[in-house]
């Protein structure tokens, strides 16, 4: 190597380059040059180890907030906020009941702004499974899931499973009441095989519903055990799994061809006046596209040219900043008018009444009261299957990118929901008058209760309808927009039931201000 | 395109102003802040910062001290808000012990509503001003405390005998008065927790025999035996918590302990009451109580009327003046007994635990106030309450005329098996003395001489064919069928029938019982007929057959 200076001129050479620390280190870190031209800014995105995931440039169609609302986003930045006020919330969390207990009292009442960021921390986990599954009613309703987003839909599932995971295992740490009895709930819920396999008579030789229980709480009951088991899901496992999958999910979208659109989009854009118009190039193409016309395959991007799209920086991290901050406003805004709840230490010896779990699976405790194997198991197995199956049996084109595309449309989606709403009501409201078979029939078996009850003639009721669907619309997407709408509206409705209709001994009340006092 | 630039300038925007929002208010806002900063100490302005008392051994981190700042360990003469003034003095110092331990309230809160533990989901508010000293309670177990009356007499024995003249007990006393009677002797406000010298009446009596003149001579007099004995009692239980002991006495008056433990003495049949001062209010119905919603008005009016306000609640309403409800409220909610560290575990408490001495007198008539008293009353007339099965006057005089001393043992000893009076022959019961005392004491309720009974326990042989005719003609309206009980007692019980010598029984039928539905079977009546003498010795001679295998 030649040095740059003679040599006598080291040490004016070490001050020139002590000098120009601060402008090499900016150099250095843009490589490629400040990010100011529509070039540099292409080149700065994909030469950036966080920002790479992002194509370069965005399609104006994936801009508009009619699009996606902004909803993927939405739950990743809920996400990033329970990360970061996740991991704030450990540096004085202990996991061991009591400790627990009393480590968030110190965290509410002592720990500078720990009650704010413990706020935060609940709200923003809130936000997110509200956000998770209204971003999965997006992809539906739009079609998105279809050819070639078959893979990542089943990707978004499982990240559906992973957040209500992490919302759940989150509940038990605080180890008051709340915390005790919801899990005791849940963990019998993981137990409900047994009402099969106990009507059955071969649960002393086939009993994988006290597996499940003991692989969940790691003892025959909520305890040190269950309490270490939850944290460790909580702060490392379920994280670690949902970022893998965020990963995946995101990387896929790439790969598929970003944001779904109708194939019209361009025609719509063009004839939609804009405040501004951007040039396709601010300067010439330094590069040719050449490489990308050689390339085979049905890779989404192949053979299309970089019209109507609009450079990723700064266009589409203006709307991802400004969903982040959005999100963040909300828990900050939630968090400063309502504390999270903590009720008095968890007591083995005295039972909540009613033991509520937490409120997106009041639904399922709902139909829990009916048949705990059906209303915590079969039902939402099916209900999973039955969503991960969608692509692959709709294989239709019509309406891709588009609300409530496809056959049918929105007046279909508008009597699903009807129907999906007015269902269960019925079916609820005859059962809490009139009592269900197990109130008839005492010495009924417990097999025909478990195959017969309101979650289940709910399930067929909404099947039916959505074979109805198929055939009146000769189609299988209206099928599934006739399914989809009737168990969104379902999980509402028994939600809200579970949520606010039962009180002590689940029993039905109009409102809570009706229980009785003890 | 630009709206997205705008919502994400008003978002950031709104989030900053809110964190700045949440700055002010984490740091100026807060109450033990606004009160600190009015706090001047010696030295000018106090440091605003947390403050907490941390005691390992009692498992407290209060920080009450974060506004009752001089409470705190090493802080005197802060000035400013009310709050800031120091703790009255008192034996176990603040600084040391923490402030929930004695109060209740959550240590752990460092705001007003919530350490003073009167918000939803904390289960132990404060104690009120009035109950203080059930905090006691939390470590302390008096010992040896009278029935009420007992206590009633024992302070007046030590007030008639001008025992304040010189010494000076809970404040009062013991101050050279203008006629320069009295002088400044001994306080004995913890003469049952420091003991005392048991020797002081002859140490009194040779000094004032010393003295020439002064109160020595002028306040002293000789004291007989049994006042001595009354002082004796009076100060065993002087712990400087006179109201607190007091109540105790009414305690050990209405006879809780025959359906409920007290740390491991006492009955069954209801819950166990050492921990019932920790009772949350948040688990209890308050219906049916008046007053708003704190645990001391669910206690009173569950002693007078505990059906209406627990559900199904066998337990008889108490027959007491308001009172004494509130001292029974009080003496319930001092019922703490908190787990202790060997450090922390005071000598009253080991002495209870560990050398099981006894937290009542054990004269028979606390016993019988402690353990009878609340199903029998405390005259021992028994009780006839609507819902309840009538609870027999043990204390009626024909009763105890002719009551052979087995049968009154056997009953306390072994109870009545299938009712609700317990045997108290047993570990968590009565001691073998303290059974006699009790049996002594119900002797001595009745003026009625015992008389003797030559004959022995078993000479009834008649015919026990007629004696059933006689019984189901005469005995069952109240009896019951086959003597199994109704409005009058089960005479087929076990435990009465082989205690009950033959004339007991054939002189109850014969005498009847005074003041109760059972009439004298001798003299005619409109209801029923006379019985000849025979007619009695085959009636006694049939319930012999309910001891069953003779039959």
């Amino acid at each position: 190597m030649t040095p740059a200076y003679p040599q006598k001129d080291a040490l004016r050479a070490f001050v020139e380059h002590l000098k120009s620390v601060p402008q090499r280190i900016r150099e250095t870190a843009f490589r490629t040059g400040p990010p100011t031209t529509d070039r540099t800014r292409s080149t700065f995105v994909f030469g950036n180890v966080f920002l790479h995931l992002h194509a370069v440039r965005t399609h104006r169609w994936s801009l508009r907030w009619s699009t996606t609302a902004g909803l993927g986003i939405m739950s990743v930045s809920a996400f990033l906020i329970t990360l970061v006020t996740g991991v704030l919330l450990m540096f004085y969390y202990k996991p061991y009941p009591e400790a627990a207990y009393q480590s968030i009292k110190d965290i509410h009442f002592v720990v500078p702004t720990g009650r704010l960021i413990r706020n935060i921390h609940r709200w923003a986990a809130n936000v997110m499974v509200v956000a998770v599954l209204l971003h999965m009613a997006r992809a539906f309703y739009t079609a998105a899931y279809r050819r070639p987003r078959e893979y990542n839909w089943l990707i978004g599932i499982g990240l559906l499973v992973v957040t209500l995971g992490l919302s759940f295992t989150g509940y038990l740490l605080p180890w008051d009441q709340l915390a005790y009895w919801a899990i005791t709930i849940g963990a019998n819920i993981a137990q409900s095989p047994r009402e099969v396999t106990d009507a059955l008579g071969i649960t002393d030789y086939f009993d994988p519903g006290g597996l499940q229980r003991l692989i969940l709480l790691g003892s025959d009951q909520v305890g040190a055990e269950a309490l270490i088991r939850f944290y460790l899901l909580h702060v490392m496992l379920l994280p670690l799994a949902l970022a893998a999958l965020m990963g995946v999910h995101f990387w896929r979208i790439r790969k598929d061809g970003g944001m779904v659109r109708p194939a019209e989009a361009d025609a719509i854009l063009a004839r939609q006046r804009h405040e501004e118009t951007y040039p396709v190039f601010t300067e010439a193409p330094a590069k040719t596209y050449q490489l990308a016309a050689i390339v085979r395959g049905r890779t989404s991007n192949v053979g299309r040219g970089p019209e109507n799209t609009v450079p990723s920086m700064p266009h589409l991290f203006y709307a991802e900043l400004g969903v982040l901050m959005v999100t963040a406003l909300a828990c900050l805004a939630l968090a400063l008018v309502s504390d999270a709840p903590l009720k008095e230490l968890a007591n083995p010896s005295v039972p909540e009444n009613p033991a509520k779990a937490p409120w997106y699976f009041l639904g399922l405790q709902e139909m829990v009261s009916f048949s705990a194997f059906m209303g915590g198991m079969g039902i939402p197995m099916i209900v999973l299957i039955g969503l991960g199956l969608i692509p692959y049996l709709d294989r239709e084109t019509e309406g891709t990118g588009q609300w409530f595309g496809g056959p049918g449309g929105w007046p279909l989606v508008r009597l699903s929901a009807v129907i999906g709403l007015c269902v269960p009501v019925v079916l609820e409201s005859f059962a809490i008058r009139f009592g269900w078979l197990r109130e008839w029939f005492p010495k009924i078996p417990q097999l025909i209760v478990t195959a017969v009850n309101p979650g289940t003639l709910l399930t067929l009721a909404y099947v039916l309808f959505s074979i109805w669907c198929i055939k009146r619309y000769q189609s299988v997407r209206a099928g599934a927009l006739g399914l989809f709408t009737c168990f969104l509206c379902g999980f509402i409705v028994l939600t809200i039931i579970g949520t606010h209709f039962r009180g002590p001994n689940w029993m039905f009340y109009w409102s809570p201000s009706d229980w009785p006092k003890h | 395109m630009k709206r997205n630039k705008y919502l994400l300038l008003i978002s950031s925007v709104a989030v900053f102003l809110l964190l700045c929002w949440a700055a002010v208010a984490e740091n100026y806002l807060k109450e033990w802040r606004r009160i600190q900063a009015t706090g001047r100490g010696e030295e000018g302005r106090i440091a605003v910062q947390l403050r907490q008392v941390v005691n390992n051994n009692l498992g407290v981190a209060d920080r009450c001290v974060s506004c009752h700042v001089t409470m705190g360990p090493g802080e005197q003469g802060v000035r400013g808000a009310a709050v800031l003034m120091p703790h009255k003095p008192a034996v176990h110092d603040p600084a040391e012990y923490g402030c929930t331990v004695c109060h209740g309230g959550q240590g752990q809160a460092t705001e007003k509503a919530d350490a003073h533990g009167r918000v939803h989901f904390w289960p132990e508010p404060m104690l009120a001003k009035e109950h203080t000293y059930a905090g006691c309670g939390t470590c302390h177990a008096t010992l040896r405390v009278p029935s009420q009356a007992q206590m009633k007499s024992a302070a007046l024995a030590f007030e008639r005998l001008d025992c304040y003249a010189c010494h000076r007990l809970d404040g009062k006393g013991g101050t050279v008065r203008p006629d320069k009677g009295g002088m400044e002797g001994t306080d004995l406000s913890r003469a049952g927790m420091t003991g005392w010298d048991q020797g002081w009446h002859a140490k009194h009596e040779a000094k004032s025999a010393a003295a020439g003149a002064g109160p020595w001579k002028t306040a002293f007099r000789p004291v007989s035996s049994e006042d001595q004995a009354l002082l004796a009692v009076f100060l065993n239980t002087r712990v400087a918590a006179p109201k607190l002991v007091a109540a105790k006495s009414v305690f050990h008056s209405s006879g809780c302990l025959g359906c409920h433990k007290v740390s491991g003495v006492g009955g069954d049949d209801g819950p166990d009451l050492s921990k019932a001062g920790y009772k949350d209010p948040g688990q209890v119905s308050f219906e049916h109580v008046p007053g708003k919603g704190e645990m001391k008005d669910w206690l009173a009016e569950h002693f007078r009327a505990p059906a209406s306000v627990v559900v199904g609640s066998q337990m008889p309403p108490a027959p007491l003046e308001d009172s004494e409800i509130q001292q029974l409220t009080f003496y319930t909610l001092s019922l703490r007994r908190k787990e202790l560290r060997e450090v922390y575990l005071p000598k009253d408490r080991i002495r209870a635990v560990k050398f099981r001495e006894r937290e009542f007198a054990t004269d028979g008539e606390t016993l019988y106030g402690a353990f009878c008293a609340g199903c029998h009353g405390r005259e021992g007339l028994g009780r006839r309450l609507p819902g309840l099965a009538s609870f027999p006057s043990i204390a009626n005089p024909d009763f105890l005329a002719i009551a052979p001393e087995a049968l009154l043992k056997a009953t306390i000893e072994q109870g009545r098996p299938g009712r609700r009076m317990p045997g108290w022959k047993r570990e968590d019961g009565l001691r073998g003395e303290e059974l006699s005392a009790v049996v002594g004491y119900l002797r001595s309720m009745s003026p009625a001489a015992v008389e003797a009974d030559g004959r022995p326990p078993r000479w009834v042989s008649a015919d026990w064919r007629s004696g059933k005719r006689i019984f189901e003609s005469s005995c069952t309206g109240c009896h019951g069928k086959d003597g199994r009980g109704g409005e009058g007692p089960a005479l087929n019980n076990k435990v009465l029938l082989a205690a009950a010598t033959d004339t007991y029984l054939v002189e109850t039928i014969r005498r009847g019982r005074r003041g109760t539905a059972m009439k004298s079977f001798l003299e005619s009546s409109p209801v029923r007929p006379v019985l000849t003498a025979g007619d009695i010795e085959s009636v006694v001679a049939w319930l012999r057959t309910l001891e069953g295998g003779k039959k």
